[in-house]
């Protein structure tokens, strides 16, 4: 390999048919001064512009589209020559960093000799020991092209905002498992938002046997096993619901608070007693027909309770986990879109609830196609209110483009599948933490299950990696017509 | 019950002539290849900015006495025939202190039953100096030809002649070796039939010519560029309102001594458009007979612009690309170690963004 060009932060390398480089590889331009290299990753890979290549071309092709049949007599074994230099490639790579002795830096102020340097490859390993990707807590994301694994440490998740995003079938569901799997196995309380029911079976192996995680997942089914006591809501969450779920307006807002706080008062909250309430208010009556019909949403959804003994297994869980690590799985398959709103709103006001009385120290919440069910406002609180009473959020979708901008914005860690929509991958280059270039030529080429780091997991390394297979029952194939007659 | 027996037979091949090689040339150029590349070895060379392809169209100044205006028309044969061509192409790769590095190539082309099949010779590698151009010049000739007295007669050329003079004689060769192997075809030669100037002796041409006249085959020699004037006009310039294809012939002719004129000069206007060339026909050819091959010509080859595709391609396949040349110098970089270096253009030094550069000078 050959150092051809720089351009701001941009190299090109000349590399030759006998050396394997591939669009994520990075590469070690050690310059004649000892001590002091380059590290550069590949982001494309060209053929090299050799003059004279289409009249090479054309030449080989002139009867009629077909391969002119012929001889040829060379002595001197000319043409291994002449194919070595038409497979020439040209490298385009991006400066990530400068190692001197035996320390990185972001720097790119410099520049190695274009004839005295040399160039390799650098190996993943190599690489995220020199960028200390390492610490106590390792989780193997997957293997590199190279057969290398690629390690993170679950403390760089803690306290930050993290993106899973990709085309349909590339594996997010598979790495959002991964990471919550380990997290948990690293004593963490994980929350899920499982639209599909996909995580409700990680407890069990792919034949169906209990794994070591079997204790620590709990599943909880909105209106069977997961229900809110009426007695145990705060006024300002059911608030939440009425106004941002259920859309009631501000005066209806006001004379519901005003029917809540009188049953309260009264220690008299329960369902009857509220729709009672409501019924008997002397208000307008618009105002009562918009209460009731919430009401009626309510009690419909099946999530609420006058039990309290049927309102205590997500305390249960959260509690479980906190001591010994495990995950909440709230599936939301089956739930109906305006339930969806009301159970998310719910959970995440009592989960504030319980993190501000630090009842619990910090949670992970897993998050699936979030804009079916989090309210627009919810986005900003998100990556900042509730960051800060310890939600540290994954968001994990299909459609970059639901996610708003101020979130990429944010995000600390984006694992990024395939995708070969041109806006997709503009929505997602607006991440600060990415460089558009690498996002647009890297992502495009990803092979499923493949899964470009970037972020503070990698200290800002990009790195490719097929995401580890796990033994768990997955639950998240997509169910088929044909299947069982092929 | 078997209803109908399938005919099932081998993929056709293409019954192209197989020539008995006389590999002597070819077997001297590869030698006489390494061993001036030997000397080469550790060297540095100058890369050389004005790589040109060079052109065997060495055109003799005739003066033209008188054009037959009255065209011949042509129609197109179909018969079955063979069509080859010949071509050969030289380049300079570099300069050393020494001398020049140059790369020789040769292509023939076939035609038959529509199909188009070649044969490359090459790329051949000299490096040519000032002590060793008597000596592979010289080498060549030995081997090409066995006559002593025209051996004698061909002073060895200056050293930036070697490349065209090395690639003549590539040239000849391929050309005795189709006018031996090819049977009742029309052979296609790039130039003319004039013999007498350096790298075309005429006892030699003559010899091919016979050769080819004895297998039954009419040797066509088609020119791209020509010097020959009528009334101040180039003949290919004088296209008279006649519906190609056609033909006029260019008499009287008359060379001065060494230059031999060994075919009949033609204008050849065989496609529309404003293209023509000048066309040289065995003169030995029977007067009934020469008009006839050119008609088989254009009823079993393509024509772009006038010219043969057979010849087109033969051309293609010698001339080498600046992707060659780059491999021709990175062979010989790394197999005799040549370090390439860049020579400063004098004329970009000198004029700056006047200085046109050498190869326009």
């Amino acid at each position: 390999m050959k150092l051809y060009k720089k351009e701001g932060n941009i190299i090109q390398i000349l590399s030759f048919p006998n050396e394997t480089v591939e669009k994520g590889d990075y590469l070690l331009i050690e310059d004649g001064d000892p001590g002091k290299a380059l590290i550069v990753q590949v982001i494309d890979v060209q053929f090299a512009n050799i003059p004279g290549i289409l009249e090479e071309l054309l030449r080989s092709l002139p009867d009629g589209g077909e391969l002119m049949q012929g001889e040829d007599f060379d002595p001197l074994e000319i043409a291994p020559h002449i194919t070595y230099i038409q497979d020439a490639r040209l490298l385009t790579c991006k400066i990530r960093a400068t190692a001197e002795n035996e320390s990185l830096s972001p720097t790119s102020s410099w520049l190695p000799s274009r004839s005295q340097s040399t160039i390799k490859k650098l190996q993943i390993p190599t690489l995220l020991k020199l960028a200390k990707i390492d610490g106590k807590l390792p989780i193997v994301l997957g293997g590199t092209k190279d057969s290398m694994l690629l390690t993170i440490d679950a403390s760089s998740l803690d306290g930050r905002l993290n993106i899973i995003t990709g085309k349909k079938e590339t594996g997010k569901s598979h790495l959002s498992k991964l990471l919550m799997l380990n997290l948990v196995r690293y004593g963490a309380t994980v929350v899920v938002f499982d639209l599909n029911g996909e995580y409700i079976s990680l407890g069990m192996t792919s034949d169906g046997k209990r794994n070591a995680y079997y204790n620590k997942i709990h599943v909880l089914t909105p209106s069977q096993n997961f229900k809110a006591a009426l007695k145990q809501l705060h006024l300002r969450v059911l608030l939440n619901i009425l106004i941002h779920a259920l859309h009631l307006p501000g005066t209806s807002a006001r004379e519901f608070r005003r029917i809540w706080r009188s049953l309260k008062e009264r220690d008299n909250l329960t369902l009857h007693e509220l729709g009672e309430a409501i019924r008997n208010c002397r208000c307008n009556h618009h105002v009562r027909d918009a209460l009731f019909s919430r009401y009626h949403a309510l009690v419909n959804s099946g999530f609420f309770t006058d039990n309290v003994a049927e309102a205590i297994l997500l305390e249960e869980g959260l509690f479980r986990a906190k001591n010994e690590g495990g995950a909440i799985i709230i599936n939301l398959r089956n739930t109906s879109s305006i339930d969806r709103q009301i159970v998310v709103e719910y959970l995440l006001g009592k989960l504030v609830d319980l993190l501000t009385s630090w009842k619990l120290k910090a949670i992970f919440l897993f998050a699936e196609e979030a804009h079916l069910y989090l309210r627009e406002t919810y986005w900003d609180d998100i990556v900042t209110r509730m960051r800060h009473f310890g939600i540290f959020t994954t968001f994990i979708t299909n459609q970059p483009d639901t996610i708003r901008q101020n979130i990429y914005r944010q995000a600390d860690n984006i694992f990024l599948f395939n995708f070969t929509n041109e806006q997709d991958l503009e929505v997602i280059s607006r991440a600060s933490r990415v460089d558009a270039e690498t996002v647009r030529s890297i992502a495009r080429d990803l092979p499923p299950h493949y899964c470009l780091a970037l972020g503070k997991i990698v200290k800002d390394f990009p790195m490719v990696a097929k995401v580890k297979a796990l033994d768990v029952k997955t639950m998240g194939e997509t169910r088929l017509f044909f299947k069982d007659m092929s | 019950m078997l209803i109908e027996q399938l005919t099932i037979t081998t993929t056709p091949k293409y019954n192209f002539p197989q020539p008995t090689i006389d590999a002597s040339l070819p077997q001297r150029l590869i030698e006489l290849s390494i061993h001036s590349l030997k000397h080469v070895q550790n060297q540095s060379s100058q890369l050389n900015q004005q790589i040109f392809q060079q052109d065997n169209n060495l055109e003799e100044q005739i003066p033209t006495t008188r054009i037959e205006l009255q065209p011949i028309s042509l129609k197109p044969r179909p018969e079955e025939t063979v069509v080859a061509a010949v071509d050969t192409s030289s380049i300079k790769i570099g300069e050393t202190s020494k001398g020049i590095v140059i790369a020789v190539r040769g292509a023939s082309v076939w035609k038959q039953k529509r199909n188009y099949r070649y044969l490359r010779l090459g790329p051949f590698i000299f490096h040519i100096t000032e002590e060793n151009k008597k000596e592979v010049y010289n080498a060549l000739q030995r081997a090409y030809f066995n006559s002593p007295h025209e051996h004698n007669r061909q002073s060895s050329p200056s050293l930036f002649q070697m490349p065209m003079r090395i690639a003549s004689l590539l040239e000849r060769w391929l050309q005795v070796m189709l006018s031996r192997t090819v049977t009742n075809g029309l052979i296609l030669f790039d130039g003319s039939l004039t013999s007498g100037i350096a790298g075309t002796p005429t006892q030699r041409m003559k010899e091919i010519l016979d050769n080819a006249r004895k297998k039954g085959n009419v040797v066509l020699a088609f020119s791209k560029m020509t010097s020959l004037r009528f009334n101040g006009y180039l003949v290919t310039d004088v296209l008279l309102g006649y519906k190609p294809p056609y033909l006029f012939e260019i008499a009287g002719l008359k060379p001065k001594p060494p230059i031999v004129l060994l075919g009949d000069v033609y204008v050849a206007r065989l496609t529309k458009g404003n293209y023509a060339f000048r066309l040289d026909i065995d003169k030995e050819v029977s007067l009934d007979r020469k008009i006839e091959p050119v008609e088989k010509l254009l009823g079993n080859d393509l024509f772009s612009q006038s010219y043969p595709e057979t010849l087109r391609l033969a051309h293609i396949f010698c001339t080498f690309t600046a992707n060659e040349v780059i491999a021709i110098q990175h062979f010989i970089a790394h197999k005799y170690n040549l370090k390439i270096i860049n020579r400063p253009d004098m004329h970009r030094l000198l004029f700056g963004p006047f200085g046109k550069g050498e190869s326009r000078s």
